[in-house]
């Protein structure tokens, strides 16, 4: 799993944290911090991290080695 | 210039539309910012009201209101004038507005103080915690027949939770229930009309600030593992909160745990018993529980309208709102507004990108967010999960009296027993 945020939409609501608080921490009150490649343990609570930004600013997408995993398959 | 529309905010008020207020919120965004009889303009189009949350020139403080300066002008003269026939009269209490109530800089002080203590790390622990309770709630009902979604469940849990969060007794809770609604009507324009409701308000406000008060002096001689205890001890850069603004700060706190959650968990119980094809998917896939919270708070949500005061003459959508003024922002318009949102007068249990107006949007964005989420994913999880073949007894429901927070007074549902 791998997670990008858009932090140009990111207004700091915080809402991430609540849903995931060791993967996303806000710094202060505006700065975002997060860790880009979470184990499957977090799946379900990175979605609801995602689903609740009030701005929708939070991507999901498969880390590198999932990608290079599945291109092997398909080769 | 501005058109005296025949957009009635009334009509919001108007019990006859508490049901289903939504067609009559699509007839108000043909007119994005509409002049009121009153002076007060009202906003119902996602972009407006969006906009005019995060502009400085509006304020949450009541007092900057040309209606509210009228108001308490009136109020003393009629103070003056019974004091001048020699009648006993008595001294206004001061109150500081709670942090909803107030703008920057002091409003993100308080507010500051309260997210200090509502950190990711309590919500989490919570999370067994309403596990639990709604588990307790839902297992005395295993012989099946009829539940009331909203005095066996969705009540009592978001109380039960506020409670032990703050650090109120559970057993308090008998004393204040009664103060919670009419305190929650003062958001309601509607339903502060009589002098005797203005009365049995202020009567329940002072004796909430009593009890909040006393319980204070408790927890300061002996703190707990709690927000109230946590917010007395916070010290902030700006300062730490003084004993009024705890008092109003805790009440406020208590009240929106009283007459919100509640209504998040029995719209979003009414709406899958209304549709079995939601109910069903719901089962299929627990995950989708998550976007459904989302949509129910795009689609029925909680909270409907909040007012405002314009600071400055401000112009939006071809209207000057003029300074003073008030602004009634309609969060649930916004949220169904078909400029906005794809099928946005359809519940899509899975819809993406959704930026609905629930929590609201902007500085005031709801402190309880996150704790009213964990609270919905698993009361309507295990709602839609373990009741077998539930049916709504009464649809509609009866609503209660707010329109500003409403949903059902109570939700009465026939069942055939629980799965375990």
């Amino acid at each position: 799993m791998r997670i990008s945020v858009d932090l140009n939409r990111c207004q700091g609501y915080g809402q991430c944290c609540f849903a995931d608080p060791s993967v996303f921490k806000l710094r202060g009150e505006e700065v975002l911090e997060f860790d880009p490649a979470p184990g499957d343990e977090h799946r379900l609570k990175v979605i609801r991290a995602a689903k609740a930004c009030p701005v929708q600013a939070i991507y999901i997408g498969e880390s590198y080695e999932e990608q290079e995993e599945r291109s092997h398959r398909h080769e | 210039m501005t058109q005296k529309s025949k957009i009635d905010f009334k009509q919001i008020l108007d019990h006859s539309h508490i049901a289903n207020p939504y067609p009559l919120y699509a007839q108000f965004r043909e007119t994005p910012v509409a002049l009121q009889e009153d002076g007060s303009y009202l906003v119902s189009t996602y972009n407006e009201v969006v906009s005019l949350l995060h502009d400085p020139r509006i304020s949450s403080d009541m007092r900057k209101s040309d209606a509210q300066k009228r108001f308490m002008q009136q109020a003393k003269q009629k103070r003056e004038e019974m004091i001048a026939q020699g009648q006993q009269v008595e001294e206004p209490e001061e109150i500081v507005p709670a942090f909803i109530f107030q703008d920057p800089p002091n409003h993100d002080r308080l507010r500051r103080i309260v997210t200090s203590q509502l950190t990711p790390e309590r919500v989490e622990n919570m999370s067994s915690h309403i596990e639990q309770i709604v588990k307790e709630h839902l297992d005395k009902h295993a012989q099946g027949g009829q539940i009331d979604i909203v005095d066996d469940l969705a009540y009592p849990l978001p109380v039960t939770v506020i409670c032990q969060l703050l650090g109120v007794p559970r057993e308090d809770e008998a004393q204040f229930h009664a103060w919670a609604e009419p305190l929650a009507s003062v958001l309601d324009p509607g339903q502060v009309q009589t002098e005797e409701q203005q009365k049995q308000i202020m009567q329940a406000g002072r004796q909430m600030r009593e009890y909040m008060g006393q319980l204070l002096q408790k927890l300061k001689a002996q703190p707990g593992d709690n927000l109230l205890s946590g917010m007395m001890a916070a010290d902030d850069i700006d300062g730490a909160m003084s004993p009024r603004e705890l008092i109003s700060t805790a009440v406020l706190l208590l009240i929106a745990g009283h007459e919100t959650t509640v209504n998040l968990i029995t719209n979003g119980t009414l709406a899958m018993l209304r549709s079995p094809e939601l109910l069903e998917r719901l089962r299929q896939d627990p995950e989708l529980i998550i976007t459904y919270v989302e949509e129910l708070l795009r689609y029925d949500p909680p909270v409907h309208f909040r007012t405002r005061t314009a600071l400055a003459d401000i112009q939006i959508a071809g209207t000057t709102i003029p300074q003073g003024a008030t602004i009634i922002l309609v969060l649930a318009s916004g949220s169904h507004d078909g400029q906005r949102f794809e099928r946005s007068e359809e519940l899509i249990p899975d819809r993406q990108g959704n930026e609905h107006l629930g929590f609201g949007s902007g500085l005031h964005y709801c402190v309880g967010a996150p704790l009213a989420r964990v609270e919905a994913h698993i009361a309507l999880g295990e709602i839609s999960r373990r009741l077998i073949e539930p049916k709504l007894a009464l649809d509609p429901p009866p609503y209660r009296d707010n329109a500003a927070l409403r949903g059902p007074r109570h939700l009465p549902v026939n069942f055939k027993g629980l799965r375990s």
